[in-house]
């Protein structure tokens, strides 16, 4: 497609603003294709005997076009831009190296996630599957049918709950509304078979599975790193400082005997400090490979 | 072009006396009579960010279970205090040109 051929669906009519909007800051584009798609979607849901295209033709003429729109949204950054906060950093600002990782809100973020995943993860796991026995269980007697919507409408909220959370912490753009429903599904009954017909309604229930055996494996790989490190060097400190044995390797004399003179404690203090930078380093990898997994349950089709 | 927007949408939710949503807006303006190549329906809504941000509007999104999420915008004091300046200057600035446009024409 050229720029300037009319877009015909909502999605050639998003990517068009995008790339009129292309160079201005992130949340400008996120704002200004969050409110065209707001518009574009409840004009197809007001207008069900229309055609998409035809739709998009008219709110071309209506809402403005995606270059009017782009330049609307500029000249309202550059209005604003004085007194108030950029919306968003860029990625070009944040510290690089192996000690820059102490300031990078992304490798905290990341690790606040893995604590938490392990009660996400349990939640998750229990509801789902709680659910679907249920679901399955009761499919047999009418009243099975509604507990089926009812169950799969909560995975798609959980799904959406959680794809907050992972765009919170890890910074992944995640959907902030569940899949649209096609143009002209209005009954709810159309609506449900859009949803069971949806590739995302059972990617996200495996996600949610996966959560628990993924949740207890981040949340044991950060809390062991996590205890280590702050042991390693409080232990050390608090044996050089008071002097009190703290510091024991049992069965293993020589790095026993090591631990108890200065040098070996400031050593093992100093190793704890590097095993704190190496857990940032590890929460933020594990960041980036679960904001991967959720990206494609959770998102993709 | 977006001070005028601007007062208008500060009106139209200060009438509303609620809480509306983007496309409710620009429905409602449109239902006005706001209408026409000048006017798109599309540049309300980075004034309403805009509005939001100067704090003249408050705001919170409604994730929706179908469709996508809505931005609900709902005045605030300091936007009713400005729709009161805005609507007095507007009066003036209108006579003013009122004024200069009859007095412009040749009797």
């Amino acid at each position: 497609m050229t720029a300037h051929e009319p877009p015909r669906t909502v999605a050639a009519y998003l990517a068009a603003l995008k790339n009129a909007l292309k160079g201005a800051p992130a949340a400008v584009i996120r704002d200004a294709l969050s409110d065209a798609e707001e518009y574009l979607r409840n004009e197809i849901a007001q207008n069900p005997d229309k055609t998409e295209a035809e739709i998009l033709a008219a709110a071309i003429e209506t809402y403005g076009t995606p270059e009017e729109i782009a330049e609307e949204y500029r000249t309202m950054e550059e209005t604003l831009a004085g007194p108030f906060p950029k919306a968003e950093e860029t990625t070009e600002n944040r510290p690089t190296g192996f000690f820059g990782v102490i300031a990078d809100p992304r490798a905290y973020g990341a690790l606040v996630y893995m604590l938490l995943s392990l009660a996400t993860g349990v939640f998750y796991f229990s509801w789902t599957v709680t659910g679907l026995s249920l679901t399955l269980g009761m499919l047999i007697l009418i009243i099975g049918i509604p507990i089926a919507l009812l169950f799969v409408g909560s995975v798609r909220v959980l799904a959406l709950i959680e794809g907050r959370i992972v765009e919170g912490l890890l910074g992944v753009r995640m959907p902030r509304r569940l899949p649209p429903a096609n143009a002209g599904e209005e009954t709810v009954w159309a609506r449900v078979k859009a949803a069971l017909a949806d590739v995302r309604t059972w990617s996200s229930m495996f996600y949610l599975v996966l959560m628990l055996p993924l949740g207890i494996a981040y949340f044991t790989i950060a809390v062991t790193m996590l205890s280590l490190s702050v042991g390693a060097t409080g232990g050390a400190i608090y044996e050089l400082a008071t002097g009190t044995d703290v510091i024991r390797m049992d069965g293993v004399p020589w790095w026993d005997h090591v631990f108890d003179t200065a040098p070996g404690l400031i050593g093992l203090a100093i190793a704890g400090v590097l095993l704190l930078f190496v857990t940032l380093h590890v929460a933020k990898v594990v960041g980036w490979i679960h904001g991967r997994i959720a990206e494609i349950l959770l998102v993709r089709i | 072009m977006a001070g005028l927007s601007s007062l208008v949408l500060l009106a139209v939710l200060a009438r509303a006396g609620r809480e509306m949503y983007g496309y409710e807006i620009a429905k409602a303006l449109k239902a006005e009579g706001a209408t026409g190549p000048l006017f798109k329906q599309g540049a309300i809504y980075p004034v309403l960010r805009s509005l939001d941000a100067l704090g003249l509007l408050s705001s919170r999104v409604e994730v929706q279970a179908f469709g996508p999420p809505r931005r609900y915008y709902a005045i605030t004091d300091e936007g009713r205090d400005a729709l009161g300046d805005w609507t007095g200057a507007w009066k003036d600035m209108r006579n003013f040109v009122d004024e200069a446009l009859q007095g412009g024409t040749p009797a």
